[in-house]
């Protein structure tokens, strides 16, 4: 993974020991952006804490329930937050020997996405539909392959870790979908299918940005959330 | 292969380096080194003598080195077995046992004179008798429901096979209730047959020491129903369960009495048939003279429950059997004798017994003459109760009752009470009989209680909070002139048994003293074992070999000190322990601190000991974590799924750091055997036994069904896929690094795959007992089962033992004359002229792990036939587990470096598979009947031994894989020590490297023992005490002393052997 490097250090990090193959993602530098980067993990929580009795109550009609309030926020989240893939780099210059030349695509579409940004804060009506629409494709791509790709593979996950195997499949299905769209959603979104990228993920090795730490936050508050499962008050 | 040779030195060892070997750091310190390795190899060599003397050397040093190293861990089991004892001591209840008797001619009523006596029976005893004889039939776990018409309690219930067998009882109680009764029959736990024989005839609580004597009884001292009749002149004759004989030695008629023994629970009948053979022709006229008094045990029920379940076939037909005995005795019996039949305790859901749960508790108590005694007190109370848990009595209160019926007095120690069916005559409305047993019954109560407060010496205050009950019951008593009408007796009576209830209740309360100092010494001891255990294992730095030598004499000092002392304070009585207690103790105390100067003595190869990286970090928290789960019963409960959660954790850690791994033959088979290790893991947890407190969010499917301790056909057919499976997949992890070669392929091929198929047949034969399925009579089949499971320990232990010992490493080495091998790169000049040998060596790359797996292999195969089909699945799985997992090490770069997590995920391994054998912490759980797979009959040691590699083989088999966390495919590092000015010496290496692991993995143990024991010890007035946390407390201590006797007999020595052999090609 070491020689997928890019020759440039990613800005703004102190470089990791593997380097990764690419810098981690920041927020769009709108203002919006800015604001509902801070406002998502608070009307998440809210979200948690004002249907938490329901869930407890009858959980398989409330995660049922929430997922599109859930879709909802994140696509806005990812949406109007985050670079989509592809934005950052060319896709053609993926080849170890164009790195030089990615490295300047890159930096250019950098700037154009800023520029763009800054006339959304500003600009009118048509603008911002034109940037949604543009953003819809990715997200929609990256919706699709969370719900086909990533939920059956934390479902699986959650049964290697002790999930019944022959009962309660949909609990366990509902709880996977809703650690897939809170982890992989802004991660495909943002990383689409580059295979450095998703070593690093599976390795652990993404530097600990919004989208890397969003996931690791989820698996790390499912794991945690294991805990209190045998009491029996 | 040539392509990947390295030429190793000037004349030409060339060594194939295997291509799966993943550590090629081995290769590298290789390249550098001289060759003067190989001494029986080398055909030129100079100066070979003296490198012979210095070879003896390094392996007399190594010898000397590992010889001191088992001592260290031999004083890491005395103290553990020092502070268990001291914990166990204080923790384990005790009671004092008077050696009063009661006696006819001293009524209980200290300060009344006997008139009531004077005036009516002179000849009688406390109480005028009812009946001359008895005959007291004890049908060993039979359970309430067993005895009452199947009852839903839920609509959904149908009835089982166990149901509806033994109506007798039922219909003589309903049809003629002057004739007979039925109560549910309510143990005091411990629920093993020993400490219930106790209860019976003593009338008095059980302790929870007394409960690890069931297999070796000792006679009751204390006052008793047997000891009364034999005093009393009377001919006691006792059929069945030898356990009376331990219990009542002497109070027999010899003639007549015809002891069975009670252990072999594969026998459902000899013992059944051999009462019956002996206890009919005492009911014939001519022999109705010889005998006063019989006791008739049958044990063919609990068998059943034992071997099958209650819900089995053999099961129902023992019950018809026991129903059609009990109505041929009523046929018989005549009208001055009396027929009680009654169960000692209960069974659970899968036949088996010990604990406290309500179907362990809940045996059944039937009486019955031909004379018509009995009554009721109301219309309410005409039928027996439809469940156990109605108007049931405690199993103390057959001793007033029999008493008194005999006209004999109650023993002295007796806290029953007179039940009242007996004694309210046929009409049910002789008051008057019931308050005066019940007055008799509670003064001798009284009685007890004053001796026992004045030989304990404790304050009266407390005992004696009851007596308010008796002073009470005894004024009215006194204000009726002890003549009370039938109206005037009833509160009266209501009061005597008050004061009765109340007493026992303060007495199970007082009972249940600890001896807290005594426990506390127990948890220091254990404690300052963990502290100086945790800086052993993790906090020295240097060689560990070379500590040993002023660590073992400092702790000698200490222990010969602190052992002196201790005794001579014994004998000076300064203190009031025992001689042996109190120099164990100080000569613990002593050695502590002998070992803390020698660890802590020169700090600068100390270090704190915390974890260094991230996976040093998770063995912390999973040990930790579960330490602390252990406070809380739901966590101690479901401990299994808390064991799987961890061991996918950290499946899923290794995946993710073996995906960060440069080399990427690393890191493709670290992420498969991570991926192989989590599914591994799931497939096992699949084998459950759950215990009571999971229901109803768990299923088991160790056995047929849950209330069945037989496997289904089906699961026969786990061991056959273990014995096609398994050697397979060892083959291959040994051909990974071509390592399948010399005594391998023997050994793994065909010994260790004959040793699973004979397994495999021995437990087809074991299920098709009982089924008549073969000509064979089951005499025969037992036999032949013997035979092979005979076949399979000689196989594993005889020649497995001889094999690890004598056998070669796990290399081929081939040497050729050739010059055909490409030339290496920097040739020596001096030697090109000469022939070239060429000496290629196959699987040196993981050469000291091979070699000792085959002590793995040996210990698994043994402990896989000890396993039912399901658990052999299970064996199979851990083993493949163990690999795997040593594999990730391997790839992770955590055997070089001693990392604490291989231990540690060792441990959880051995913890969790515990629970996939079909066990779990509570007593009923252990597989007693295991105890006959290679005998026929109950021989020590052997019997106990063969448990123990039942219930804790998880745990054995983790043990002796400990050695291989540093030594699977280690690298071979051959120094040159006659040139070196530091000389290396990777033997000695190596055994500091066993040493720290294996001190790694006993302090998982210790560390979960010392927590159950401190939980166990804080929460000792919880309710939920000897359900869950006092089991786990013994569990956890039995596995931490068995875990390290295989550590130091097995693993650290198997050490020896294997170290030898390799050093014996490679040199030292």
């Amino acid at each position: 993974m070491a020689s997928t490097t890019p020759p440039t250090p990613a800005p703004n990090t102190a470089p990791p020991k593997p380097k990764p193959s690419q810098p981690p993602v920041s927020i769009l530098p709108t203002q919006f952006a800015r604001a509902y980067a801070l406002a998502h993990p608070a009307l998440l929580l809210s979200l948690v804490v004002y249907r938490f009795t329901s869930v407890v109550e009858n959980p398989i009609a409330e995660l049922l329930g929430d997922i599109p309030y859930l879709v909802g926020l994140q696509a806005v989240y990812v949406m109007g937050c985050l670079p989509p893939a592809g934005s950052e780099k060319d896709p053609s210059g993926s080849g170890p020997d164009a790195s030089e030349h990615k490295t300047i695509k890159k930096s250019a579409s950098i700037s154009a996405l800023r520029r763009r940004g800054k006339a959304t804060g500003s600009a009118s009506w048509s603008t911002g539909l034109v940037l949604v629409a543009w953003k819809l494709t990715p997200a929609l791509l990256s919706l699709t392959l969370t719900a086909l790709l990533a939920t059956p593979v934390l479902a699986i996950l959650l049964i290697l870790f002790g999930a019944p195997f022959t009962t309660h499949h949909a609990l366990t299905f509902l709880c996977a979908a809703h650690m897939a769209l809170l982890s992989s959603f802004p991660l495909i979104y943002t990383h689409g299918v580059d295979g450095t990228v998703w070593r690093e993920v599976w390795g652990a090795a993404r530097p600990l940005d919004a989208v890397w730490g969003g996931a690791l936050g989820t698996c790390i508050g499912a794991w945690l959330g294991a805990v209190p499962i045998p009491l029996d008050w | 292969m040539s392509s990947r040779n390295e030429s190793l030195s000037a004349n030409n060892l060339n060594k194939s380096q295997p291509p799966l070997n993943l550590s090629s750091r081995a290769s590298d310190p290789l390249k550098a080194q001289s060759p003067k390795m190989l001494p029986g190899l080398q055909s030129r060599g100079t100066n070979t003598s003296k490198k012979d003397d210095h070879a003896k050397e390094l392996e007399q040093e190594f010898k000397y080195k590992h010889l001191s190293l088992l001592g260290v861990f031999v004083w890491i089991l005395f103290l553990h077995v020092v502070g268990i004892f001291f914990f166990t001591k204080g923790f384990l209840l005790t009671r004092m046992v008077l050696e009063n008797k009661s006696t006819c001619d001293a009524l209980p009523f200290d300060d009344s004179p006997s008139s009531l006596l004077e005036q009516s029976h002179r000849d009688e005893c406390w109480h005028p008798k009812s009946f001359d004889k008895a005959i007291v039939i004890v049908i060993d776990a039979l359970r309430y429901d067993f005895t009452v018409p199947f009852a839903p309690k839920a609509e959904s219930e149908s009835a089982q096979l166990f149901h509806d067998n033994i109506r007798v009882l039922y219909e003589t109680a309903v049809n003629t209730p002057q004739n007979a009764f039925l109560l549910p029959f309510i143990a005091d736990p411990p629920t093993t047959t020993l400490q219930r024989l106790k209860g019976l005839t003593t009338g008095t609580l059980p302790t929870f020491v007394d409960a690890g004597s069931n297999f070796a009884g000792t006679a009751i001292d204390e006052d008793n129903l047997v000891a009364q009749l034999h005093a009393a002149g009377k001919s006691i004759v006792q059929l069945g369960d030898d356990t009376w004989q331990a219990l009542f030695p002497g109070y027999f008629n010899d003639n007549l009495t015809r002891p069975f023994d009670s252990f072999n629970v594969w026998d459902l009948h000899t013992v059944d048939n051999g009462v019956n053979e002996h206890l009919f022709p005492l009911l014939e006229p001519q022999n109705q003279t010889k005998w006063d008094v019989i006791f008739g045990h049958y044990l063919g029920v609990d068998h059943a429950g034992h071997r099958y379940g209650p819900n089995h076939p053999a099961m129902a037909a023992k019950l018809s059997q026991m129903d059609q005995v009990i109505r041929e005795l009523i046929a018989k019996i005549d009208d001055s004798t009396l027929l009680v039949v009654m169960g000692d305790h209960g069974m659970d859901s899968k036949g088996d017994h010990g604990g406290e749960s309500d179907d362990e508790v809940d045996a059944a108590l039937w009486m019955y003459s031909k004379k018509g005694v009995f009554g009721r007190t109301s219309q309410e109370t005409i039928m027996p109760p439809k469940y156990a848990r109605e108007r049931f009595v405690p199993q103390i209160d057959l001793v007033p009752t029999l008493s008194l019926l005999l006209g004999l007095p109650i023993p002295f120690n007796n806290l029953g009470s007179p039940i009242e069916e007996a004694f309210i005559g046929t009409s049910g409305k002789d008051w008057r009989n019931l308050v005066t047993v019940n007055r008799l019954a509670s003064a001798q109560v009284k009685r007890y209680q004053q001796a026992y407060a004045k030989t304990h010496g404790s304050d009266d205050g407390e005992d004696f909070e009851s007596i308010g009950y008796w002073e009470t019951a005894e004024k009215s008593w006194q204000a009726q002139n002890g003549r009370p009408s039938s109206k005037n007796a009833i509160p009266i009576n209501e009061a005597y048994k008050q004061y009765q209830r109340h007493t026992l209740q303060i007495c199970r309360g007082l009972w249940a003293s600890f001896d807290v100092p005594s426990m506390l010494q127990g948890i220091g001891v254990l404690l300052a074992g963990i502290i100086l255990l945790t800086f052993y294992a993790r906090g020295v730095q240097s060689d560990r070999t070379e500590l040993t030598g002023p660590f073992l004499s400092r702790v000698g000092l200490g222990f010969v000190l602190g052992g002196t002392s201790g005794t001579l304070f014994a004998v000076l009585k300064m203190t009031e322990m025992k001689v042996s207690e109190s120099s164990a103790l100080l000569a613990a105390i002593g050695s502590i601190f002998g070992a803390s100067t020698a660890i802590f003595g020169c700090s600068q190869r100390l270090s704190l000991p915390l974890p260094n990286s991230l996976f040093g970090w998770l063995a912390v928290v999973f040990t930790v974590s579960q330490s602390i789960g252990f406070a809380s019963n739901s966590y101690t409960i479901w401990e299994d799924e808390i064991l799987l959660f961890f061991l996918s954790t950290f499946g899923v850690i290794a995946g993710i750091s073996s995906m960060r791994q440069q080399s990427t033959t690393d890191r493709v088979l670290g992420v498969y055997h991570s991926i192989v290790f989590v599914l591994l893991g799931r497939v096992a947890s699949l084998s459950r036994l759950c215990r009571e407190e999971q229901m109803p969010f768990c299923r088991s499917t160790y056995y047929a069904s849950s209330t069945s301790s037989t496997s289904a056909p089906w699961q026969l057919a786990i061991p056959f896929l273990v014995m096609l499976i398994l050697p397979t997949v060892i083959k291959g992890f040994y051909a990974g690094s071509k390592s399948y070669e010399g005594a391998a392929s023997l050994w793994i091929g065909i010994g260790f795959r004959l040793g699973l198929f004979v397994t495999s047949v021995f437990w087809v034969l074991e299920e098709i007992d009982g089924k008549e399925w073969l000509p064979l009579s089951d005499e025969t089949l037992k036999t032949i089962r013997v035979f092979l499971a005979q076949l399979v320990l000689g196989l594993a232990f005889a020649a497995g033992t001889t094999a690890f010992i004598y056998s070669k490493p796990c290399v081929s080495i081939s040497v050729a004359q050739t010059n055909a091998e490409p030339e290496p790169k920097r040739p020596s000049p001096g030697e090109q002229q000469l022939p070239r040998t060429t000496v290629t060596i196959l699987g040196f790359g993981n050469i000291h792990g091979t070699r000792f797996f085959f002590l793995a292999i040996n210990f698994c195969l043994a402990i896989t036939l000890m396993q039912k089909p399901m658990g052999q699945g299970a064996m199979g799985l851990l083993l493949w587990q163990i690999l795997s997992l040593l594999e990730i090490l391997d790839t992770n770069a955590l055997v070089t470096s001693n990392s604490s997590i291989g231990p540690t995920v060792l441990g959880l391994l051995g913890s969790f598979y515990y629970f996939k054998t079909g066990h779990q912490a509570t007593i009923s759980s252990i597989q007693w009947e295991t105890a006959f797979i290679p005998l026929t009959t109950v021989k020590y040691p052997w019997s106990p031994l063969i448990v123990i590699l039942n219930t804790f083989g998880a745990q054995i088999l983790a043990a002796i894989a400990v050695p291989l966390t540093v030594m699977w495919k280690r690298p071979l590092q051959l120094t040159d020590k006659t040139s070196s000015s530091a000389p290396q010496k990777p033997a000695l290496k190596l055994l500091s490297d066993v040493a720290q692991a294996s001190a790694t993995y006993i302090l998982y143990f210790a560390t979960i023992n010392l927590a159950t024991t401190m939980w166990a010890g804080h929460l000792r007035r919880h309710l939920m005490l000897y359900r869950i946390f006092s089991p786990r407390f013994m569990f956890g201590a039995l596995a931490l002393g068995v875990v390290d006797v295989v550590l130091i007999v097995f693993s650290i020595a198997g050490v020896r052997w294997s170290t030898l052999s390799v050093g014996e090609i490679f040199g030292w």
